[in-house]
């Protein structure tokens, strides 16, 4: 699918097959085409080029209505003059085989799943945020569709109640086992909701894949940086004869990583704060210190209290900018401005080329060791 | 400076301080604007009570005095107009409602739906707010009269109704006139209004399987109930006051169907010279419809503008 407003492609060559009863999450910066893809699937815009098909049946030339799916706004959308039982009501009257006593029995079925029974007869303006949302959730729920379609429905909620949300969200998918298309820009939302993320950036397909998946082996550099809290560290460079050189370090590949890259120079590396270890420096100053093993400067902690993240420079950048982060312990405490040793082992290293950003090496993964099932 | 005594407790010198002379120049400037004002306003009711020798021997400005004050002009007055009310507001009540409904069908038409050469029908809509009355005036007699004489088609139906009379029919083709004139203005005013809503109404009413006209009906006509109220008082007070497209379909004021706007100029003038309690009262009279509507719909009002803000 394709979609272009005059000049400005939105959204390119897009390509995705959702499965039944599956949550898929569409994530990425923002203009990156997430929701002008949401919208195409919703019938709101129609795709330049390409076909949407919903239960094999070919969807470009139908109006919303006929496309058997509900859509949960960003800003709710509740009609601001009708009660709350009227909003939820609203998207049944054009439902056929209902008689009205259904109707009215169907909105009180949902407003009692949803914890609302007590607020139907009151105005959208008299309810909290989070009150609101569950409206607008009960508006799309009540027509039982095919498809969910969510634009950002949390991002107006503050943070103790988008926790608590998603999880509720969560649960009414799995209750109602209906595939749901859910867009956001918020990686966590992403990460902890979905059963398969897919990561635009501008306008076309980065990757489509299990939280997990992602994670831990990114097609490419925007994927790596864009999935993960805080972000993975990269650090160019060249790589000859088997070693990675950049300004200030100098990495050996072993030789994992050196089939990987075959001959490419231009290169990329890129490891995630929770792989990098520090320790103390040790009392013969920078000599004897190991291969993947370097001497850094602590520019800033921040405590988070479950983990810190420890700002890292090398002691000879003399423009102060943070080189790399790392995450440690929470009961682990360094203080800014002490040398530290940093250690990376090659079982974690990422290697992206540079030019196109595309991942020639992702880091070695035992999924017993890494991703053990409790 | 504070005083010393213990029962008196309030500050001097703050007081000072509070009415300081730019303080004071506004005031002063404020109660001058509103006497320049409403002097003329005060003026005319005041005359309206008065009697002939009371207007030519008082300051205008007075109230009537004992046996100065008298009803009469107002009661004449009111029996020369009445006739008159009742043709401008069988005329200007329907007028008002009808571009004011039309042209918010307009503005939803032309905002919140997507067809094509909508550009176009705006650019149409957009002249037609700068089109000169007096440009129009001929064709528009031509119109009704020769071309399509709506009124004597319509004349027999009148005759029928019960409260109505065959001349009423003349003030049919005025109707549809300002109809048809008030809908760009209510279109544009509209669709500033209709910009300003967020677009997924809309497509939530869309998705959940409404169609265009029951999106009109349902979600946009009651969510535009404030921007109706300021449309309806400045619609209706102008088709009220206008006066030009009056005259030239209406033949005159000696007519039974003539409207207010063509009476009043030849209430209380006649050979003898100017009765000026009639005028006042008459001037006044004319203009409590629109004063009523104003109240009527004065917090529609405030809550229109304030949402279009």
């Amino acid at each position: 699918m394709t979609k272009r407003f005059g000049d400005t492609t939105a959204v390119e060559d897009l390509s995705l097959d959702i499965p039944d009863s599956e949550f898929l999450v569409l994530v990425g910066p923002s203009g990156c085409g997430k929701s002008t893809t949401l919208r195409c699937i919703a019938g709101l815009e129609s795709p330049t080029e390409g076909s949407i098909y919903i239960d094999g049946e070919h969807m470009n030339y139908r109006v919303p209505q006929n496309r058997d799916i509900a859509m949960v706004f960003q800003d709710y959308a509740l009609y601001p003059h009708m009660t709350v039982r009227e909003n939820i009501r609203f998207g049944l009257e054009e439902e056929s085989g209902y008689t009205s006593e259904e109707r009215d029995a169907r909105v009180e079925e949902i407003a009692d799943l949803l914890g609302i029974s007590s607020m139907l007869d009151r105005n959208p303006d008299e309810l909290s945020g989070g009150q609101q949302q569950r409206v607008a959730l009960g508006r799309a729920i009540v027509r039982d569709p095919e498809v969910f379609l969510m634009d950002e429905p949390l991002s107006n909620l503050d943070a103790e109640l988008r926790a608590e949300m998603r999880t509720e969200l969560q649960q009414l998918q799995h209750r109602f086992d209906v595939t749901t298309v859910y867009v956001t820009h918020n990686q966590t939302e992403a990460m902890t909701m979905s059963d398969r993320i897919a990561v635009l950036n501008k306008g076309t397909l980065q990757q489509v894949g299990e939280p997990l998946e992602l994670y831990h082996a990114p097609e490419n550099r925007f994927v790596a940086g864009f999935i993960g809290e805080p972000s993975m560290n990269f650090v160019e460079g060249r790589h000859q004869n088997g070693t990675f050189t950049s300004e200030f370090f100098e990495y050996p590949f072993d030789s994992g990583i050196r089939d990987d890259l075959s001959d490419t120079s231009e290169v990329v590396l890129g490891v995630r704060p929770e792989d990098i270890d520090l320790k103390r420096l040790p009392e013969g100053g920078s000599s004897g210190l190991a291969d993947h093993e370097f001497r850094m400067t602590v520019s800033v902690v921040e405590p988070h209290g479950d983990r810190n993240v420890v700002h890292l420079r090398h002691p000879e950048d003399a423009s102060e900018s943070e080189a790399i982060h790392a995450l440690t312990a929470g009961t682990t405490v360094v203080d800014a401005g002490t040398d530290v040793v940093v250690s990376v082992d090659p079982d974690t290293v990422h290697v992206f080329d540079a030019a196109t950003g595309e991942a020639l090496h992702n880091r070695r993964l035992e999924s017993e060791v890494e991703v053990h099932n409790v | 400076m504070a005083s010393s005594s213990s029962d008196q407790t309030f500050d001097v010198a703050s007081f000072v301080e509070d009415y300081s002379l730019y303080r004071i120049s506004q005031y002063v400037l404020v109660v001058l604007f509103i006497g320049f004002f409403l002097a003329p306003l005060e003026t005319g009711i005041m005359t309206a009570f008065k009697t002939n020798r009371a207007v030519a021997e008082t300051i205008p400005l007075m109230p009537p005095l004992a046996e100065g004050f008298t009803l009469d002009n107002m009661t004449f007055a009111l029996n020369a107009l009445s006739g008159a009310f009742f043709n401008s507001l069988f005329m200007a009540i329907p007028a008002t409602i009808g571009s004011v409904l039309f042209g918010s069908m307009a503005a939803y038409g032309l905002t919140m739906v997507d067809w094509r050469g909508q550009l176009g029908v705006l650019v149409l809509f957009l002249i037609g707010i700068f089109l000169p009355y007096q440009a129009v005036l001929v064709p528009l007699a031509r119109f009704w009269n020769n071309i399509f004489p709506l009124a004597s088609m319509v004349e027999p139906l009148f005759i029928a109704l019960p409260f109505l009379q065959g001349y009423h029919a003349n003030l049919v083709p005025l109707m549809i006139t300002h109809i048809a004139y008030g809908i760009p203005i209510c279109t544009i005013l509209f669709r500033s209004y209709y910009q300003g809503l967020p677009s997924s109404y809309v497509e939530a009413a869309k998705i959940d399987g409404a169609s265009i006209t029951k999106i009109y009906r349902r979600i946009i006509l009651p969510i535009s109930k404030p921007m109706f109220g300021v449309v309806f008082i400045y619609q209706f007070t102008q088709i009220y006051n206008e006066f030009l497209f009056a005259f030239t379909l209406i033949t005159g004021s000696d007519t039974p169907e003539a409207v207010v706007t063509l009476i009043l100029p030849a209430v209380g003038a006649s050979t003898s010279g100017v009765d000026f309690g009639i005028r006042m009262s008459a001037a006044f009279l004319a203009a409590l419809p629109t004063l009523i509507i104003y109240v009527a719909f004065a917090e529609q009002f405030a809550k229109g503008l304030r949402t279009e803000a």
